[in-house]
Formats: structure tokens, sequence, C-alpha cells
């Protein structure tokens, strides 16, 4: 049955392929420095930007019924040293919360370990490795106005005490009941009712220093959080457009990087938060050819 | 999608992953008829399991009123009213309806995800029946209104829901025990098993971003333990055991004897086809419509065989042994006039009489020279 399905997907990826915009070239220029936060620097349009064509993931489960996202504007500039990408595409709403109801907005750039090998486009394959870079505005946000705790969602809400709170910092049973913020609750014994912090899951961090996470995947389903994170990545929304600035170490001595030679692949993904994009619920591009000019 | 067989359903079934029945499933009864609502169970497992941050409205247990009740809200209308009707074939009791996988839109499961708001009544229609009590007709014995208590937790299903949904495999069953579990570790906090679960009893939790749901008190269960919801059950109305796979049912065992000898427990809306494994005896004075639309077509022989359940010892005897011992009853037999619990290895855990004693003490007490009263 496994076999049966992989062969299936390879069929229909394969179909996708044959049919989807293919063969665009995104030129990395060459310039003396890399701007990480500010997407207006003039810098970035010393090199012409590339327009990506992204479509409804609808390959695997969960998929996405509907498109609301035609295209990423791509510009790629590298110092030698850091190679960045500025990723451009229209959004009207700002989505930077996540809750019971609530998805953000998100990018993602693929990178494969090995170009020979030629890993599938999307996620890669078993033993055709890519290297992913991904940016979300909920991170963003965290570290522009902190993290949004209960008290910052719903301000008047009323808990009783959380266990093991009143031990921490100087609170009183009373103050600390409800004030007790999740980043001095997860450091003494409040982090046992904590499940996601407690099991040093990833998407648990209340003291994030950069709104990116690289990750390894070899096929859908394997997502794995590096044990290195040393990419960065910055997000503007501004005049219903987000502009998202990746960057990451051209010559990089983690050997869970994906290795630049002058001539690679990438591929993208973004996630429209307000039509609950989230997952496999995503926009993809196909691989495209990336030259850096060294 | 593989071919399994549901046989809640009477018929085989479409589901994303093979047949695997662990070794062991854990199953519950639960008496809708004992219910009163007391919420013991749910702040027991509230204290014990979602007391921390971004828990504040997540209730792995609870218990409420049906018709009207509901947490989160709505869920079992929204599900109904996203499937649309499914018929049952009353008389061989075989769903001609589809199911949550085998409808599913392209994805692996049907679903709707509830909204931030819908966590927010937990008690909305607490107590309310299902219409107005006519004048005059407190008086004139049974009321043609109605309403009931629900008791709600994971149902642990044999073909888990959210565990078909998960992209990521986060989800899995353990061979050992049958219990649901997200691995905290893994989860992503996608959401999919929360839109996926048709009892709505995956919750993502805000602060962390990753989902969380009944742990089935596996720690407890690991040890010959009830799970808390059950062991501080005050109504009495509980009992966890292990259900045998289907063909393969032990007189001897408590959980087997009711649900699939007696058929007198029945699970909860199994038209989504998820096989769950908390079984429920329909309460006997609600109408039956309404009853199918919850447990299926065996409504009517339940709730027969729950009111001769006196002539039959050995239904009895197992309803006997609910909220009677702390352990997980493996096996019973009826003794004379007792019936009697033993644990996996054997050894007695519980001896509960048919007829409770009735030991009449004098209203003067010689020996102390004191009377006795009724009073504390």
């Amino acid at each position: 049955m496994k076999t049966k399905n992989c062969l299936l997907i390879i069929a229909i990826i394969g179909a996708f392929a044959s049919n989807a915009q293919t063969g665009l070239t995104i030129k990395s220029g060459k310039v003396d420095s890399i701007p990480k936060k500010n997407s207006k620097s003039s810098i970035w349009t010393k090199v012409a930007p590339v327009s990506v064509t992204v479509l409804p993931q609808n390959i695997t489960s969960p998929k996405l019924q509907k498109s609301t996202i035609p295209s990423v504007k791509v510009t790629s500039i590298n110092d030698g040293i850091t190679i960045g990408f500025l990723l451009e595409w229209t959004d009207s709403t700002k989505d930077i919360f996540v809750d019971a109801d609530k998805f953000c907005d998100q990018v993602a750039i693929q990178l494969p370990m090995d170009a020979a090998q030629n890993p599938i486009f999307m996620m890669g394959n078993k033993n055709g490795r890519v290297h992913i870079i991904h940016w979300k505005s909920v991170w963003q946000n965290d570290i522009e106005n902190g993290f949004r705790d209960v008290k910052e969602a719903y301000p008047n809400y009323w808990t009783d005490v959380y266990p093991m709170a009143e031990r921490q910092g100087d609170g009183s049973m009373g103050k600390y009941a409800r004030d007790v913020s999740v980043k001095d609750y997860s450091k003494g014994q409040g982090k046992n009712f904590i499940p996601g912090f407690y099991a040093g899951n990833p998407m648990s961090i209340f003291d994030r220093k950069d709104p990116s996470e690289e990750c390894i995947a070899e096929g859908f389903g394997t997502l794995t959080t590096q044990e290195t994170q040393n990419a960065t990545a910055w997000g503007t929304w501004e005049n219903n457009k987000w502009s998202v600035i990746i960057t990451r170490a051209i010559n990089s001595s983690d050997p869970q990087d994906a290795a630049l030679p002058e001539k690679t692949k990438i591929a993208f993904a973004v996630w429209n938060g307000a039509d609950e994009n989230v997952s496999g619920r995503k926009h993809y591009s196909m691989w495209n050819d990336l030259v850096i000019e060294k | 999608m593989a071919q399994v067989k549901n046989w809640q359903l009477n018929r085989e079934m479409q589901y994303p992953y093979d047949d695997n029945r662990p070794k062991k499933q854990i199953a519950y009864i639960f008496d809708t008829n004992k219910c009163i609502a007391c919420q013991t169970c749910t702040v027991a497992c509230k204290t014990t399991w979602t007391s921390g941050k971004g828990q504040e409205t997540m209730f792995f247990n609870n218990v409420e009123t049906k018709p009207y009740g509901g947490y989160p809200l709505k869920w079992d209308v929204n599900t109904l009213k996203t499937m649309g009707d499914q018929p049952w074939d009353k008389t061989t009791k075989t769903f001609k309806g589809k199911t949550i996988f085998e409808e599913s839109g392209g994805d692996n499961v049907k679903g709707w995800r509830p909204e931030e708001r819908d966590y927010a009544f937990p008690n909305m229609g607490e107590d309310e029946c299902s219409g107005i009590v006519n004048k005059g007709s407190f008086f004139s014995g049974i009321h043609d209104v109605w309403m009931f208590y629900l008791a709600r937790i994971c149902n642990h299903c044999s073909y888990p829901a959210c565990l078909a949904a998960c992209p990521r495999k986060a989800i899995y069953k353990r061979q050992e025990d049958g219990i649901v579990l997200i691995d905290e570790s893994r989860c992503r906090g996608y959401r999919e098993c929360v839109k996926a679960c048709p009892y709505k009893k995956t919750f993502f939790n805000m602060v962390t971003r990753v989902s969380e749901k009944c742990i089935g008190c596996y720690p407890l269960v690991e040890q010959g333990e009830q799970p808390r919801c059950v062991q501080t059950c005050i109504g009495k109305i509980r009992m966890q055991g292990f259900i045998s796979k289907p063909g393969e049912a032990r007189a001897d065992n408590p959980i087997d004897q009711l649900v699939h000898i007696k058929k007198i427990a029945l699970p909860l809306y199994p038209q989504h086809g998820t096989e769950p494994n908390v079984y429920y005896v329909p309460p006997i004075h609600v109408p039956v419509d309404f009853l199918n639309q919850l447990f299926g077509p065996g409504v009517e022989n339940a709730i027969a065989a729950y009111k001769k359940v006196k002539e039959d010892k050995q239904a009895l005897g197992a309803f006997l042994l609910f909220g009677n011992s702390p352990k997980t009853i493996h096996s019973y037999k009826v003794e004379g006039d007792f019936t009697v619990g033993y644990n996996e290895q054997g050894e007695v855990l519980t001896r509960v009489p048919f007829t409770e004693p009735v030991f009449v003490r004098p209203y003067s007490d010689e020996k102390y020279g004191t009377f006795r009263h009724n009073t504390p």
C-alpha cells in the first residue's frame, strides 16, 4: 500500500512538474553588505527581482483547496560571506497571532543538501534531504512586541492559582494567580504544567531570539528542527505587502546546512494565515535555479 | 485508504492506516442514569492535568447537559451538520451512511475547527431541559420534557480521527493499552487533529503553540489503577477496564459483559466511524430518536436490558463493581450474594454484596449510656 501511494505521489508530482512554471533562474548579485532587516534599502534594488509562481498544495493531505497568493517576488544578494533573500508578496491582512482559530503568515525557502541528487521539490525525499529556513510572523511579533501571553490575548481573564506559581518571584499567591508570565512560570516547577515546553518542543520557546527556524526534511511529515540555528530572518508588513529577508552563511560550518555552490536549486513556500493556511495547506513553488555570483 | 473492520458499524470502512489493534484496548463505561453532573471528575482531571498556562479553557473531561449543552460549543451539532443525514439499517444494525473518513473532501478526515469563543462556555445549557414544563404537570407524574448529563472524555478510539489527520504522525496509539497520545515534542501545532476529532477532545494550547489531549491517566493505568475521573466519581457511574477484540469477548470481563454480550452500554456517535471506546448506558427517559442519533440503533435493546438488570445477575454483578475499587478490574465472578472483582493476576480487588446489609442499632446504647441520633 505504502509503495503504491509513494508511486502515485511521484507520478502526480511528475505531472505537476511538467505543467507548472519551471526553469526560472534567480541570480544572487554580489554587493558590499546585506541589510538584514531593512527591506527598503537601496541595496536590494541592485538586482532585478524574479516573480516566482506559487501553487496551492494539493498533492498530499492536508491540502490547500484555494489559492490566495499567486506569486512571490524574490531578490537575492550576497556579500561573499552571507547570502540574503528578499521575499515579497501581497497580503491584505497582517496575521501575526496563533490561537485555536488564528493562523499566522509564513514563508520558507528550501535548498537541496546536494543539488545533484535532485530531491523532490516538496520537502525532499528519503536520501534526498533538503534544508529549509522558515519565517513566521508570530515569532516576529514575539520579538517585536514580546511573547503573547494569556494576559495579552485576554486582558480581563481570570484563573485560579497556577500550580507552583506562588513559588515564583516575589509574588504572593493572590497576585501571582493571574499575573505570572509564562517566562517566569517556566523557570520553576511550573514547567511541569507546560507540556510542550517541558518536552523541549521548538514551538514552545518563550524568549525567541530570531523569527526564523532552520529545519531539515526528507519528505512529507519529516520536518525536523536543526540542532544549530544560524540563519536570520526579518519581516515587515506595509501597504498590504509582506517583505521578509532571510539570510544565511554561504559557507556554513553546520553540517546540517545545505552547501551553496555557484549553482544550486531553490524553492519557496508561503502561507496566508487569514485563509487558515498551516502545515501542508500552503502555496509552493517548483525548484528554481539559484546562481550565486561570487 | 485501507479497508478496516468497524464492529460498531457492522461493516468495513476506509481508514488511512491498516488495521492494527493494540494488545489491550482501554475502555470505559459511563452510566448516564446515575450521573448528577457534580463535576468532581472535571475538577479532578483539571487539577491533575490542565491547570497550567495556556490550559485555561481546556477540559480533557467535562460533563454537559443534553440536549442543549456542549463543550466546546455545539461540538456535536456541528459535526452532525458537517456530515449531513447518514442512515442506519436498523434491522441489521448496519451503518449505511458515510463516516468522516469516507466523505472527507480530499483530506484524510472531514471535520470542522471550533473558534476561540466556542471554548468560553463550558457550562452552556447546564441543567436546561428540552422544553418548558407545562403548568400543572409538576403534579402529574412523569414530565414530557427531559434532560440528562453526558460526561465526556477522549474516547481513545480504535480508529482515531486525530491520528489519521496528523500530517507529522505526532499522534500515536499505544500497543500496550490502546491509549491515544500526542507526542508533545513532535507536534507543531497545525491543529489538524482539533479539526478532525468529531468529539473535539484535542485542544490547542495558545502558550505552548502545540496541541494536547486526554492521556487516559496512563501513569495510573500502567500501575493497574483506574484514571482520576473514574476513581473520583462520587456517583460511581464509571468503570475503566479493557475491552476485548470483536469476536473475542470474555463473559468474565465486566466491560465485555456489558458492551459485547448484554449490549447495555453503547458507543457515542458510532456513525462517525472512529470506533470510540467510552461506552454509555443510555438514559432511560429520553426520546429514542434522540438517543439513536447519539448512540446508534441499539438504544431500545439497551434500555430494555437495563430495566431488567435486577433479574440478570451477571449484568448486575458487573454494574455493582463500578466505583468499588481504585484498581482496574480485569475479571469478575458472581459468587452467591457477592460479585467479586479481580486484577490481571487473579487477586481479589473487591467483594461487593448484591444487597447491602442493613444494621439496625438500638436508639439507646446501654454500654455507653447514650442515645444515638441520625445526625452527625
